[in-house]
This record gives C-alpha cells, structure tokens and sequence, in this order.
C-alpha cells in the first residue's frame, strides 16, 4: 500500500508538471496578451511595448516557465495581472463558493440518481424504467445553463424564492449562504444526475444477471435485502468510478454556472482569467483544477479497496 | 372608554410609524455592470469598465465632462488663459481627500508629471507631449506652460487619466484608489461586487444622495435582467441589449433608459488590401448597406444612424449620414467601374464578445451579397481580434464600436488598423490640432468629417445606444454618456416611492 501511494504521489507530480507546461505554452501561443487586452482599442505599439516590457512579456519563453515553476514549487503562484492579488489568495478566496457548490451538486446528484437508477432497474422494461430513463434523456439534452435560466425565471423572478444570483457570503451565516448556491448547485447537479441514473441502473442490472444474486433470492432473502446487501454493493465499483469522474465534469461546469448566476468562483475566475489573458492566473487555476482532479481519482483509487476487499494495491 | 383610547392611540401610532417608514426613502443602491474592473488604476489602464466606477466616484479632475457633453470647472473653481499657451487653474479651497488631507496644487504637478513620465504605465502619455513646465505658484494656484498651443489640452485635463489623487496614496491605485469623489472604496469582492460609502465632508454640498452604492458584476445580459426584474439590483447600467430594454418597457416597474453615447460602431476596411486599396469599392460597399435596416434588424430599431467619425454628442458634429446613401444600383456601377463587375469574396470578423458585431454582421453579408459581394463571417474571440486586427491590421472587413471621444485622430494615423492613409486628412488634423479659435475649429471638423464620408475608409454604421433601466423611483442618472463615467453622486431615490 506504501508503494503504491508513493507512486500515485510520483505520478501525481509528473502529470501536474506536464499540465503546468502544456497551460503555459497554450496561453502564451493564443493570439492576444494582457497588454494587448489592457490598452483595447486605445494601444499604440510604444504604449504596448512599454506595457509588456513592464509586464515581464518581453522576456524569452523559457526564461518566463522556469520563474514561474521555481515559484510554484515554493508555494507562490505569482500575482494577478488584473487584480494586483496574489494568485495563491485569489483561489483561496473563491474555493468558500465553488467547493460548496460542487459538493451541493454532488450530493444532489448522488442523492437523486443512486435512487432512480436502482429503481429503474428494479422495475426493468416497467413503466417506471421507462419513465425514469425518459427523465434522465430530458436532464441530458438540457444544456446547465439553460436548466439555470429556466430555475432563475421559475424561483427568483416569479416566486421570488431566491436571490437571481450572487453571492450572500457565509459571514451573513450558513443558511443564506446555502441559499445562494442551491439554484446553481441543482443546474448544475441535474445534468450529472441524469448521466448517473443510467450509469447505475445498467451497473445494478448487470449484477442482477449474477448466479449469486438468484442464490441470495433462493435463499429467501427479501428483495430489499438481495438488492441492498447484494445487487448494490456489488455494482458501487462502476458507479464511483463513474462518480469520480463526474466530481472532476462538476468542477469544470461551475464555470458556465458561475458565469449565469454570477457567483464569484473558481470558474468564473478562470473565465475571466482567460479572457483577460491574466496569465499567472490561469495557469494558477489549471493547476489547482487539475490538481484537485488527480487527487479525486485517486481517493476513487482508494475507496475501491472500502467496496470491495479483493482489490489490494500490495504489488 | 379608556381602553378603547388607549387602543386608539395605539392605532394612530403604528400607522404614524408605518407612514413615517414608507416615506423615507433607501439610502443604498445596488447597480450592476457588465464587467469588472481590470483594476481600479485609471493611469494605468484605459479600460471602461474602471472609469465607469471609479471615475466620478472615486476620483475626479480639475475639469469636468457634465452630463451634456460640456467642459465645466470641478477641482479647479476656474482657469484663466491669455494666449491659449499658459493655463492657469485657481483650485476650490477645502476639498479633502478621502484620507482627510487637503487637495493642493502639489498634488496636481505630482500628479499629471507621473502621468506624462514614459516609465509609468499611463497608457496616454502622448496625451500630454504639450506640456512644457508646470508652476505652484502657491497651494490654490497652479499654471501648466504648453510648448505649443494645444487645442485639446482642456480635454485632456478632463480625461480619466487625469483623475487627481494624493502622492501617498499611489502604491495602491490599483486595489484601493484615493480621491475627491462623492464616494469612497469601502469594499471589492473580486469577482462579485465593488462597494462604496458616501463621504460626508464631499465638495458638493447635498451631493451624494445615497449612502452607499453597490456594484454588481452580471455579464450575462439575460442574468442582469432576470436580476433586475427578481428585485436583487436596482439598476442595470451596462449590458443590456435592444431586446433586453424592449421588454423592460412593457413593464411599469421600470423606466428604461434609452441615450447617446460616444460609441461610434464602424465597419473596417482594410484600406491597404486589395480591392479596398480602391476608393470606389469602399464606396460601393458604403452604398450597398442599407443601415436604417442595419438598425433595425440588429438593434431593434436603437441607434442613429452616422455618416462620419464624430459622436453626436461632440461639439463640432456634423450630421452626414446621408451624404453616401444606399443606393445597391450606384454600389454595383461603381464595383464594375473598379473592375469587380460580378464582385468578389472577401472575410468579415467580427467578435462576439460585443453582440451587435455578430448581428450587424449578418445583416450586412446579406445586403452586400445582393451586389454581388460574398462575405464569409468569421467569429474570433477578443484577444485574438486585438492581436490580428487591431494590431496587425490581417482582416479584410471587421465591424466594432469605438468608444473613446474624439478619437477623430485616429484617421490621421496611416499605422491604424483601417491603414488609412491621406496626407490631405492628416494636414486637416494636424491644423485641427493647433487652432485655438472655435469658429475655425468647428469649421476644419466640419471639413474632417465631410472628407471622411466621402473617401469611405470604414463604413460609419451608427452610434451605439445607451442602453440602462432602473427601478421606477430611482433619479439622477444621466441620459447621455459623454464620457464613460458611471456618475453616480446625483442618483437617489424619489421620497414619493
């Protein structure tokens, strides 16, 4: 077990060093910098070589990568280009909207989804099967967005339920901070939710199929206790492999969410990060992302040995 | 019967009370705008989205835009010129700045040599090459010698990149700027919102009329709606497209505000690449678009329709939107006459970071394909359409707004994007430039745009509207926008709400 985390640990490092690199050249090769985005339509080409000079733009490439990996392996990701922060407090200080809103979604998600999809399977080719599957095609052909537009005009502007958008903060307390992100985290839950009610009625139906589980209903068992204690269990290795996969799609969607409900997040940071091509941002925010995504395959990793005890990770 | 006067009294005291509240109106308001701000350093960054809330708010310069486009004394109570070469500005005695220190004429030299010195980050230094030497002559008295007369000089006083703030506070322009203005940075969530208190001690007695002033970040049009109409914003300043403003109207909760501003959008052609090298193509293709239907389709019917680069809201405007009008039979006469009788392909890109490039873009594909001009749009994003357009001028057609005031200059610059070059307009400009009596002034403009009309470098399109809405009891915002400044020390709330 030992080994196998300081390899994980290992590889943990090479991937974030191999995305760190690939941001870096991805950004700088866009067209556009930052001084070009500063002046707008105002530049003039004196204007902006003085700007990028000032900017540490006109520096060599490399030269830019190596200061800036020395940095990020003391801790210092360097200093936004737009908001004069440095960009290690930057994501500190968004990750109190966008961890929340990610693990409401989830929890939504996983909450709604385990359920029906179990269900579903239970009643296979049944109408509630039908209905169930019907509801999780409509959850995904509704881009988030659009589900989010549609929940602002149903409980904001007509029942007055909840904030349009924005953010209450969590120092006006826990419920009006819950409040602001519920909206947002259902958007953003549903579409997941409908990918995962298929992911675990197809994984339960194929262990329904198993010898063991007519063995557990010959031996009498309730169909309660064969599909909890036996179908379920049994099919949690794809569904939390699906699950791990959809917290990282989770991340990644809260930047259109962010976007529609304006709250100040880690995706609307990047969002506008990129726009502005507030580069030590960006990068800052991919590694962070990607970072995060690494370490959520890994604790699925971890959590397979929880399900299943045959699985070790010895050799 | 003394229950039942005691019960009455008690009646007439909660109703007392309950009138008492209605008729007070909020102190506060909560606006939103499209944009953060990239910053909060108007000297260091040209961008609308600081000047809309900093400048006016927070800072201020000696000399003022009003809201009808005019310049008026502000920091400074009057100037004085002799010979249109010395400027001598006698500063308001008391105005404090936000840190309790009294504004004195060493801060406005400190101040306006920072921003001519190259080595700062002011993105228009060229804006004061005509300075020669700046004078204190005492705390009050200040005199700014020219080494030329500049026509413009008093415009470039009132700039945003002339905002006036204390030497001490220079280190943090960027995250906390100090100035004179109504009200004073209280807070900045990034990424959410910007607040401001108002200052009690302001220059202007009874001004501002709220205490505190909210800035909201929404860049999603329909999201600045949908908060609008949910009651979270008060106001929604920036962003809000035609259609946006058109269901607004229909809603008695809102007035809708429907203005002017400097926001001139054009359509580019690249004068240096073929066939637009040709001044009868550019003014075939000028012929060929109809732009009241330009208005009509992409911005509901919002917007004048222009003929030339000054704004309407400019002094020396001169109305000549009918001077090239559409005529496709004239458009295709002189495409022939140039050697493009049946036409020719050519690209237009166009940004969709501002929606109406998109639009306008395919309403004009259309009408140019009715003259045989094939227009294939192309979509890039904004940094990309800075790095290839703007500045390195690889386009054919581009459609885009500018929003700087009297930027009538940029015609004159052959490097420009539009690569337009006529060493006639650039004399007419330069002339422009040092001619100090308003008569003769008004009459080389006059030229400028007539010149400009006819010899088609861009097509003038028409003038981005001002496009706002507010709750219904909210005053005092301004109708036109002369200047990009969101000003808000005169917006409050009518007590009759």
């Amino acid at each position: 077990m030992k080994r196998y985390v300081v390899r994980r640990v290992a590889a943990f490092a090479v991937t974030l060093f191999f995305v760190s690199a690939v941001v870096f050249v991805v950004v700088r090769v866009l067209p556009g910098d930052p001084a070009e985005l500063i002046l707008g339509t105002e530049g003039n080409p004196e204007t902006l070589e003085r700007l990028r000079r000032s900017l540490g733009l006109d520096r060599p490439l490399p030269v830019q990568y190596v200061e800036w990996l020395a940095g990020a392996v003391r801790g210092d990701l360097g200093t936004s280009i737009q908001y004069d922060v440095p960009v290690g407090r930057l994501i500190v200080s968004r990750l109190p909207v966008t961890l929340p809103l990610t693990l409401l979604a989830a929890g939504f998600m996983i909450a709604v989804a385990v359920p029906l999809g179990v269900y579903a399977a239970t009643r296979y080719r049944r109408t509630a099967d039908y209905l169930a599957m019907v509801v999780s095609q409509l959850g995904i052909a509704v881009p988030s967005f659009w589900s989010g537009l549609l929940l602002i005009l149903f409980f904001s502007v007509q029942l007055g339920w909840f904030r349009s958008g924005g953010f209450e903060g969590w120092a006006s307390g826990v419920w009006p901070g819950v409040k602001s992100l519920l909206l947002p985290a259902l958007a953003l839950g549903l579409f997941q939710a409908a990918v995962l009610v298929r992911a675990t009625r197809s994984a339960v139906l194929d262990v329904m199929r198993e010898d063991f589980v007519r063995t557990a209903r010959a031996k009498g068992l309730t169909e309660r206790r064969v599909i909890a204690l036996h179908t379920l269990r049994n099919a949690l290795i794809p569904i939390i492999t699906v699950i791990g996969l959809q917290l990282g799609q989770l991340m990644a969607g809260s930047i259109v969410l962010e976007s529609v409900f304006s709250l100040p997040g880690l995706g609307r940071l990047a969002l506008g990060a990129i726009t502005a091509r507030d580069l030590p941002v960006v990068q800052g925010v991919t590694l962070f992302v990607a970072g995060s995504i690494v370490f959520i395959n890994f604790a699925v990793d971890l959590a397979y040995v929880l399900v299943d005890p045959r699985i070790g990770y010895e050799t | 019967m003394r229950r039942i006067m005691t019960a009455l009294a008690l009646i007439i005291c909660t109703f007392a009370l309950v009138t008492s509240t209605a008729a007070q109106a909020p102190r506060a308001l909560v606006v939103q705008t499209g944009t953060e701000p990239p910053g909060l350093d108007l000297t260091a960054t040209p961008a609308t989205a600081t000047a809309a809330v900093v400048f006016y708010n927070i800072q201020e310069s000696l000399v003022k835009v009003d809201a009808h486009g005019k310049i008026v004394p502000w920091l400074a109570e009057r100037w004085h010129t002799a010979d249109n070469r010395n400027y001598t500005f006698f500063l308001k005695k008391g105005v404090r700045f936000h840190n309790g220190r009294e504004l004195k004429a060493a801060d406005v030299k400190f101040v306006i040599e920072r921003a001519m010195n190259p080595e700062t980050k002011h993105p228009h230094t060229a804006h004061y090459a005509a300075i020669g030497d700046i004078i204190v002559t005492d705390d009050y008295t200040i005199t700014f010698s020219l080494k030329a007369p500049s026509a413009n000089f008093l415009l470039t006083m009132a700039r945003s990149g002339s905002v006036i703030y204390p030497k001490e506070a220079v280190d943090t322009l960027k995250s906390a700027p100090v100035g004179t203005g109504p009200f004073m940075l209280a807070d900045w969530v990034r990424g959410d919102r910007i607040v401001l208190k108002r200052r009690a001690d302001y220059h202007v007695k009874g001004l501002p009329k709220v205490e505190q002033v909210t800035f909201r970040f929404i860049a999603d049009p329909n999201a600045a709606l949908a908060a609008l109409k949910s009651g979270d914003i008060d106001a929604s300043l920036f962003g809000l497209g035609p259609e946006h403003v058109t269901d607004l109207k229909k809603d008695g909760r809102f007035a809708v505000i429907i203005g002017e501003t400097t926001n001139d959008v054009i359509m580019a052609m690249n004068n240096s690449r073929k066939p637009f090298t040709d001044v009868r193509v550019r003014r075939a293709i000028t012929h060929a678009i109809n732009k009241p239907d330009v208005v009509k389709l992409a911005m509901f019917g919002m917007g004048r329709v222009i003929g030339s680069n000054v704004d309407p809201l400019n002094p020396y405007f001169v109305d000549v939107a009918a001077a090239v009008a559409h005529d496709p039979a004239r458009a295709k006469k002189l495409l022939a006459e140039a050697g493009y009788p049946g036409g020719f392909e050519t690209v237009l890109k166009v940004a969709p970071q501002y929606y109406y490039t998109v639009r306008a873009g395919e309403v004009i594909a259309d009408q140019l394909a009715k003259v045989g001009v094939k227009v294939k749009i192309e979509q890039i994003e904004w940094g990309q359409w800075l790095s290839r357009v703007y500045k390195e001028a690889d386009y054919d057609l581009t459609i885009i707004g500018h929003g700087e005031a009297w930027d009538i200059g940029n015609y004159a610059n052959p490097k420009y994007y539009f690569r337009y070059d006529s060493a006639k307009f650039q004399d007419l400009f330069k002339q422009s430039e040092v001619t100090i009596d308003d008569k003769a002034r008004r009459e080389q403009y006059a030229q400028m745009q007539k010149m400009l009309a006819e010899d088609a470098p861009v097509v003038f399109l028409f003038i981005h509207p001002r496009l706002a809405a507010a709750k219904k009891g909210v005053t005092g915002f301004w109708k036109d926008l002369p200047t990009p400044s969101a000003d808000l020390s005169e917006v409050g709330w009518s007590t009759s709400r």
